[in-house]
């Protein structure tokens, strides 16, 4: 039995010269609302409208959830990295995991009527329909997710 | 609790509060699992107070709608914020479910 540190969560976050920010969290439940909320903060004083704040709340959540349990197994011992940057006025975020990968575009389709009442597929279906772009790597351990945050023509504040 | 249980010209409304997502839903579903057990004919969920659902929640309502449907039960869901509702024209779960914009369109329509 692994003994995490209380502290883990904190000192894992890490920011770059190129303002890239990392977080690592171990594959447990509850550190998926600090995660989200950790990425959200960073969102504060941006004018980002609720709609979009909620999709990004939700985003975040559906990709550490499926790489805590289809990449890792909810293993605890294995960590899942999460890296934000915004550029701009887009935020990008990669979830990473450490499993062997998965056949994205295998996922059946959430809403055909035969798979409607399955629950399985939803998630990654609302990441690819709320954000503006979803990138998988080729392991298919990988996703990066792109938003962006403003409407054309909006005054961003620094 | 995350659900309050009401009674309305002798239907079972079901006000949930908060958020419906993976470390909720069992709390949530708990209350409908004994309404479900005990073969609740009709039953209206009132979301008004729900502030954000994930896939989680979304699946466990399909659950409680699977479950009801399995004894000839009806289930109506009102009172949805326009978010949320997006999520079920999204996902076309709106199409699974009857969607109703209020209690009384709820109750007038449960016949």
């Amino acid at each position: 039995m692994i003994k995490l540190d209380p502290l883990a969560f904190i000192k894992s976050i890490l920011s770059s010269p190129s303002g890239k920010v990392s977080i690592k969290i171990p594959s447990e439940i509850k550190y998926l609302r600090k995660a989200s909320s950790k990425i959200l903060s960073a969102l504060e004083g941006r004018n980002v409208d609720e709609g979009r704040i909620f999709d990004i709340k939700l985003c975040i959540e559906e990709a550490v959830r499926n790489a805590m349990v289809h990449g890792n197994h909810f293993n605890k011992q294995k960590i899942v990295k999460i890296m934000y940057w915004i550029g701009g006025d887009t935020l990008h975020i990669e979830v990473e995991d450490e499993g062997s990968g998965f056949e994205h575009a295998a996922i059946v389709d959430p809403t055909d009527p035969t798979n409607i009442t399955k629950n399985s597929g939803r998630g990654v279906y609302l990441i690819r329909k709320l954000m503006d772009k979803v990138e998988y790597n080729d392991k298919g351990n990988k996703v990066t997710m792109t938003k962006i945050l403003n409407q054309r023509g909006n005054i961003v504040c620094p | 609790m995350p659900v309050k249980i009401g009674n309305r010209n002798g239907l079972t409304i079901c006000y949930v509060e908060g958020e419906i997502d993976i470390n909720t839903s069992p709390d949530v579903k708990k209350p409908f699992d004994k309404l479900i057990s005990s073969k609740t004919p009709k039953i209206i969920v009132n979301l008004s107070k729900v502030t954000y659902v994930d896939s989680s929640g979304l699946a466990t309502l399909v659950e409680i709608l699977k479950n009801m449907r399995s004894y000839g039960g009806k289930l109506k869901l009102s009172n949805m914020s326009s978010k949320i509702k997006s999520l079920f024209e999204i996902t076309k779960l709106e199409k699974l479910f009857d969607i109703v914009a209020d209690e009384e369109e709820a109750i007038s329509t449960f016949v």
